[in-house]
């Protein structure tokens, strides 16, 4: 089914009249639906950012296979039906050359399909959660360095290499209903538990939850040594304000995404200290192509860029590696060159050097940060660190 | 289950149902007075706690200080609301039509909010925030008492206006008998102006309760209408001392279900309650009888 419909495909767009090897003049055309409305907005247009920097910087060091590159770009508005329908508009009618994933395990996993059927490469930059790995897409690569499941890895090999009275005993865990909040927070919460942690609480809320206050007092009641959050941005800062209002003081906190976010700190009152948040990258990482990225960025947004940006830039880092080692970008025969070259090769990113699974898990492991002194830092693994890692942590 | 949390539940609940029943009080006064179903509410709600943010934002004083500006503001608000959009419906269709008329203001002002204040969620950095008093062994955060308080203020003073002035009888008697109101000579007009006028002057104050201790984001007053709309209907419409009662029960009844049935199943206290008073006492709890008192 996928080969018929790659045939028909190339055969109706004008990808295939190209010689191999891009001799063209055109630009090379990437289709792209990201959530720029809608509940993922704010990290779909982080997305978008980290996908524009990586066209221009491509675009001023000559193009790709010596061609310009041009984004399409649609909103999905943050809608699973709607996703669809723009990968099989910008695939089969547009005639892309290329595509890249949109934001969200939520969007990820339908939008792949449909580029599997039409044998389309699908790098992604945001689909952590298992279930994206379970699905058998073999044209799906995730750019980033670890899935959810393994974003507190190190974290979890530290705590459980301490001495027993030195470790946490006990754990409550709260997590958003989401495949990707969930995945970070179960990763951790499995593995510390295997290891002897006794869970005390473990909550599940909705995404439009507003009030965290029973979530709260129920983990506070517990006095827990330890509370995870499986957290984006808002919840993350609601449940933390909820917890610091009924006093509860636990000797580590970890929270997924949120404590990385650039208003963070302000949004909870600056009583950051010692909170810890998995991340799969930071601006001062000194992989090689990571600082011209921070450079350029910075001069087009006056920021450095944040994780979700940094994985949509790797993401065309990713595909450009493939291309460039394959020597085609259109539609038919050549992406299945494309895959076949990611699946076999290691990409260095600004992330790190990337390589995959035959299910496009990534192989690496995620950067543990810390809230230091009013900043925040690497503190795991120790060969990277940035700082020394904080535990227990001060009071809130 | 322990003792200390079961309080430390029902004290949350309690502070939850206050915030609940001033944001439901503008819902039923309208319904009360002319049979609107105002959905734009909770985006007029929102739309006052970006207004505090924003407030906060350029001035660093404490949000609850631009109340002095948004509640005259909103009541004009209203007033604009209710002469240029509502009275322009016909008297037969008003209760549907108004559903289509005040969801169109709601995707408005949800739109706007998006355009001058984008998607990003915002909360009020207070210095008080994470601050809370001991109360036997219980936590009481000082922000959500601070907004039951304004809740419980904002009501008795809705409710002195009502019972005890000329434009509180005459709204009453609108609310009660619109034909016979104007046979003695009350402008029910006029009066459901300064209704819709003073609905929306308690989405000001709601709005701002709200924002002490909320992030918040244009969409999210679609999170707060379904159980507004369950609390009105559940303390009968346009009974607000049933409006209120009906919230404090429901709060506390959603913090308690939380306990042993988690979040996901707690919010639904709203829902299973409002199908129960449709099937068997429609005219809600209070309907009919506490509606005619005030």
């Amino acid at each position: 089914m996928a080969s018929i419909a790659a045939i028909v495909l190339s055969a109706c767009s004008g990808g295939s009249e190209q010689p191999e090897g891009g001799g063209s003049e055109d630009p090379i055309v990437i289709g792209i639906s990201l959530p720029l409305t809608g509940d993922f907005s704010e990290p779909g247009k982080g997305v978008e950012r980290g996908y524009e920097a990586w066209r221009d910087i491509v675009n001023e060091s000559g193009g790709l296979l010596g061609r310009q590159v041009e984004l399409k770009i649609l909103d999905d508005q943050s809608n699973a039906d709607r996703v669809v329908s723009d990968y099989e508009s910008l695939i089969a009618q547009d005639g892309v050359d290329l595509v890249f994933g949109p934001f969200s395990t939520r969007l990820v996993v339908p939008s792949a399909r449909v580029a599997q059927e039409y044998g389309m490469l699908f790098v992604e930059p945001a689909g952590a959660a298992a279930e994206v790995f379970e699905q058998g897409f073999d044209n799906l690569f995730y750019a980033a360095p670890a899935v959810a499941d393994d974003h507190y890895n190190n974290l979890a090999d530290y705590l459980l290499a301490l001495p027993e009275t030195e470790r946490p005993e006990t754990v409550a865990v709260a997590a958003m209903d989401d495949p990707f909040a969930q995945g970070t927070a179960y990763g951790l919460r499995d593995k510390l538990e295997a290891g002897g942690v006794e869970v005390l609480v473990d909550e599940v809320y909705p995404p439009n939850t507003t009030d965290f206050s029973t979530i709260a007092a129920k983990i506070a009641q517990s006095d827990a040594d330890m509370v995870i959050g499986g957290t984006q941005y808002q919840d993350a800062v609601n449940l933390i304000i909820a917890l610091q209002q009924l006093d509860y003081q636990p000797e580590l906190a970890a929270f997924s995404t949120a404590p990385t976010n650039p208003e963070f700190a302000a949004a909870i009152g600056n009583a950051t200290e010692g909170i810890l948040a998995p991340t799969g990258y930071s601006p001062t990482s000194e992989f090689p192509s990571n600082v011209e990225f921070v450079e350029k960025y910075t001069e087009m947004h006056g920021n450095p860029p944040a994780e979700d940006e940094a994985n949509a830039y790797t993401t065309g880092q990713v595909v450009a590696a493939a291309v460039e080692a394959v020597g085609c970008a259109e539609q038919g025969e050549c992406q299945q060159q494309l895959i076949d070259w990611l699946h076999d090769n290691t990409v260095d990113t600004v992330v790190g050097p990337l390589s995959w699974d035959e299910t496009g898990k990534p192989n690496g492991a995620h950067l543990i940060q810390q809230w230091i002194d009013g900043e925040i830092l690497i503190v795991l693994p120790e060969d990277v660190k940035e700082g020394d890692f904080l535990f227990p942590k001060p009071t809130w | 289950m322990s003792g200390s949390l079961l309080l430390q539940s029902v004290i949350l609940g309690v502070l939850l149902g206050g915030l609940y029943a001033l944001l439901a009080a503008g819902l039923t006064l309208y319904f009360g007075i002319m049979r609107v179903v105002m959905i734009a509410h909770s985006a007029f709600l929102i739309l006052a706690a970006y207004l505090a943010w924003w407030f906060n934002r350029e001035t660093g004083i404490d949000p609850l200080v631009s109340l002095i500006v948004t509640v005259p503001l909103f009541f004009v608000a209203g007033l604009l609301t209710q002469r240029l959009l509502v009275s322009r419906l016909k008297p037969l269709t008003l209760t549907m039509m108004s559903v289509l008329l005040t969801f169109a203001v709601a995707l408005v002002i949800e739109g706007g909010l998006g355009f001058i204040f984008s998607g990003t969620q915002r909360r009020i950095p207070l210095p008080y925030a994470s601050e809370s008093l001991n109360f036997f062994g219980a936590q009481v955060p000082v922000v959500k008492l601070i907004a039951f308080g304004l809740a419980a203020l904002s009501l008795a003073l809705l409710f002195v206006v009502l019972k005890y002035t000329r434009f509180g009888q005459a709204l009453r008697a609108t609310i009660q008998h619109p034909e016979a109101a104007r046979l003695v000579g009350i402008n029910t007009e006029r009066v459901a102006g300064y209704g819709f006028g003073l609905g929306l002057a308690t989405a000001a104050i709601g709005g701002t309760a709200l924002s002490l201790d909320a992030t918040i984001y244009p969409s999210l007053h679609w999170h707060w209408i379904g159980p507004l709309m369950a609390i009105i209907v559940v303390g009968g419409l346009g009974s607000i001392p049933g409006a209120a009662i009906a919230a404090l029960v429901l709060g506390v009844a959603q913090s308690l279900l939380q306990l042993p049935l988690g979040s996901t199943w707690a919010q639904t206290v709203f829902y299973v309650a409002l199908f129960l008073t449709l099937m068997f006492r429609p005219q809600g709890f209070f309907g009919g009888r506490l509606a005619q008192r005030f």
